[in-house]
């Protein structure tokens, strides 16, 4: 056959084509694959927290279940952002991490289902801390099976207090002050607190601990703003840190640049002395294979304003199940099996985490484990340990589905305190403007 | 006859049209609908998180633009920013443009030295910047401690102002080279006759940038002037990577708060709605320049 120009820019348009056009159709086709392929495999994405691990665990299930699992370790950073593109674009996965203060906007969104009258899921909300179930909960319904909970300390560690002379962890914030002034001014450190106040997307436990360490609050039960009204915690809350970071100088300024991590690995050199994140920190900062301050980091509640009262926040993550899932029975075997109770009623992915990393958990049967105790003592007072679960309380706005935008400004506005931008006066009227102000803007 | 004989011939301009086409095509489908849609976004109340409250509201999300104390703040400090990046770009630019524009041992050296932060990554340019400023290890704290001239190590991000001024200094060294490029272009298209004739008058240095330089750089100027208005503008990555937009707002621009009301609330609307109020202005800052300058550049001699 012959062929003449106009064939051959046909054929070769066509051939250019090809690749273009089964790419398209692959796309078509894994996002078919996505909403549950025809063999059951069931699409489980998670932030990126030890992924090896997890993976490590999913094959176990596998093994046991016969059931594959396309797991999708995303960056913590991006996670809420990329699972709401994921759901909003129609090809989400069919379980996966939530974090507490998602929950009521992707409930809202209408990503997630509810569990209730699922087999198992009342057995495990029996068993779990009150808190912890709460934070689960969305307008009275069961959304979520435990991955993790933790609660903040003060995390200090024993070595640089003892070279200060210093024999306990401060109970007030005035305490903190003077034994961090001692170390300063013994030439010990210079800046003996450090803590993680960069700008970020995630929350700042340390904020919510000191004030709810202190028995107070940013709302009140209505979920109305409170830090500018006559109970002056927040303010009060605040005036410490701008005095500590600016008067005093006990606090670290380079804080202000500093993420969660660097604030770990500050700890883990000695060069800070006292911080406030989650109680599962001290277990890395006390691993001799990793840590320079190993077996001199201990855990204490955190230091309040009149010393007498303490308190402090909880966080719970859980595992839920998409609300359009296609495979809906072996997705709820996967959220079952990681959060949920074994075949022996025992919850063997959160000791799994715990006895891995340190990870908190909700069950309160793993409290008088055996093997959880004898690991727990390697790295921390179980007596501290047990009392911050029991005194920690969630955040009260995590059902508000401004939640991050107020979160947003709290760093904001924390960090003009820190730089002495603003007055803590100044600071809270500020944040009670924004609760306001979104309260009215998502009415 | 068969039909393809009988078949007149296409005139140049559908021809034109006809191999333009596929390009048009994927212009149109890249660009032109993406911009088309963010508009017809920033029209509706979109907040991925309240799905169920998506509805179109027309102007109410630039309407609440006006009192929005987040919006104008990222606005003042924006416009701040703009005129800061600008004014050093621009002086800085001329007198390197004027060095490299004479010969010199190790001229080509030095150009290729002065290009070389044009070729790196805003965010790469950030982390550079971020550890150079860093309170611990950072190399400015070293080097001014080895100089005598600081006692400690300072943390320079963690004040308003320092986070600002070093924050524009870390856009300002990306963005330099290539307004340096622009102006040692304009400077190398004007004749030598131009410089003996002044220096026959008798005019100093000075006279001779202002009376023979300035007028031929009017329009390489302009191009710097909108170009760079525009990148400080939408400046974005290395003020993200080193400062977040702290401490507190004193560097969040209106590209950060768009990305962060985008990305971080999920707020599709409002967020269209501060991608379209950026372009907006860049474009009445364009008009501007082009107003003032362009009929005053004169390339006849």
């Amino acid at each position: 056959m012959e062929l003449n120009r106009r064939q051959i820019l046909k054929y070769a348009a066509l051939g250019a084509s090809l690749p273009v056009t089964s790419s398209l159709l692959s796309a078509c086709s894994s996002g078919d694959d996505a909403g549950g392929a025809s063999d059951g495999t069931v699409k489980f994405e998670g932030w990126d927290y030890e992924a090896n691990l997890v993976q490590q665990n999913l094959d176990r299930f596998r093994q046991q279940n016969s059931i594959k699992v396309d797991y999708t370790p995303i960056t913590s950073a991006q996670y809420v952002q990329k699972v709401v593109a994921e759901f909003t674009g129609g090809g989400g996965p069919d379980a996966l991490y939530v974090y507490d203060d998602s929950l009521a906007a992707w409930v809202e969104g209408g990503y997630l289902q509810p569990l209730d009258g699922m087999a198992g899921v009342d057995d495990v909300y029996a068993g779990i801390f009150p808190g912890n179930a709460e934070a689960m909960t969305y307008q009275g319904k069961k959304y979520g099976l435990p991955y993790y909970t933790d609660s903040n300390s003060l995390t200090y560690n024993a070595g640089i207090l003892a070279k200060a002379g210093i024999t306990k962890p401060p109970a007030s914030l005035e305490e903190l002050e003077a034994q961090a002034l001692k170390i300063k001014n013994a030439g010990i450190l210079e800046y003996p607190i450090g803590l993680p106040a960069q700008l970020s997307d995630t929350w700042w436990s340390w904020v919510w601990a000191l004030v709810h360490g202190s028995n107070g609050n940013f709302f009140g039960t209505d979920q109305a703003p409170i830090m500018n009204s006559t109970d002056t915690v927040v303010k009060d809350v605040f005036a410490w840190l701008q005095q500590a970071a600016n008067k005093s100088k006990v606090l670290d300024p380079a804080s202000l640049q500093l993420l969660p991590v660097p604030v770990d690995n500050a700890m883990k050199a000695e060069r800070y002395a006292y911080t406030i994140g989650a109680r599962y920190a001290a277990r890395d900062y006390n691993d001799p294979a990793k840590s320079k301050a190993a077996g001199m980091i201990k855990l204490a509640l955190i230091p309040s304003l009149d010393g007498g009262v303490h308190g402090t926040v909880s966080n719970t993550r859980m595992y839920a199940l998409a609300q359009d899932t296609d495979v809906k029975d072996n997705a709820f075997k996967l959220v079952t099996y990681l959060g949920g109770l074994d075949a022996d009623k025992k919850p063997y992915t959160a000791k799994f985490w715990f006895m891995q990393r340190g990870l908190g958990f909700a069950y309160k049967s793993m409290a008088a484990d055996p093997e959880v105790t004898a690991s727990l003592k390697k790295f921390a007072d179980p007596v501290v340990y047990a009392k911050l679960a029991e005194i920690a309380r969630p955040r009260n706005v995590l059902t508000v589905p401004w939640y991050t935008e107020f979160e947003a400004e709290l760093h904001k506005v924390v960090q003009q305190v820190l730089s002495n931008q603003t007055t803590p006066s100044a600071a809270v009227a500020s944040l009670e403007q924004t609760a306001t102000t979104l309260k009215k803007k998502f009415s | 006859m068969s039909v393809i004989e009988a078949r007149r011939p296409w005139s140049d301009t559908a021809k034109a049209y006809a191999l333009n086409a596929p390009a048009m095509i994927v212009i149109a489908l890249l660009v032109a609908y993406p911009i088309v849609y963010s508009f017809w976004v920033s029209l509706q109340r979109n907040n991925l998180k309240r799905p169920r409250a998506k509805r179109f509201i027309g102007l109410e999300n630039y309407r609440s633009l006006l009192t929005d104390d987040a919006f104008l703040s990222a606005l003042r400090v924006s416009a701040l920013f703009v005129l800061v990046v600008l004014g050093f770009t621009v002086v800085l630019a001329l007198i390197l443009a004027l060095v490299l524009n004479e010969r010199f041992r190790g001229r080509g050296l030095l150009l290729s030295l002065a290009l070389l932060p044009w070729a790196m990554p805003g965010v790469v340019n950030g982390l550079m910047w971020r550890t150079i400023f860093d309170a611990k290890t950072g190399a400015l704290n070293g080097l001014l401690s080895q100089l005598g001239l600081i006692d400690t190590y300072h943390a320079w991000l963690t004040s308003g102002t320092g986070a600002f001024f070093f924050t524009a200094m870390a856009q300002v060294w990306n963005t330099l080279p290539f307004s340096v490029i622009i102006l040692l272009a304009g400077l190398s298209t004007i004749p030598s006759e131009l410089y003996d004739a002044a220096k026959v008058d008798r005019a100093g240095a000075f006279q001779r940038f202002g009376q023979v330089a300035l007028p031929w750089l009017l329009h390489p100027l302009l191009i710097v002037l909108i170009l760079e208005t525009m990148n400080a503008f939408r400046a974005f990555d290395t003020i993200y990577v080193l400062t977040g937009g702290g401490p507190g707002d004193a560097t969040t621009t209106i590209a950060l708060l768009d990305v962060q009301t985008v990305l971080t609330f999920t707020d599709f609307g409002l967020g269209s709605a501060y991608a379209w109020v950026i372009t907006a202005i860049t474009l009445l800052i364009s008009i501007g320049y082009i107003g003032l300058l362009y009929r005053k550049g004169n390339f006849e001699v």
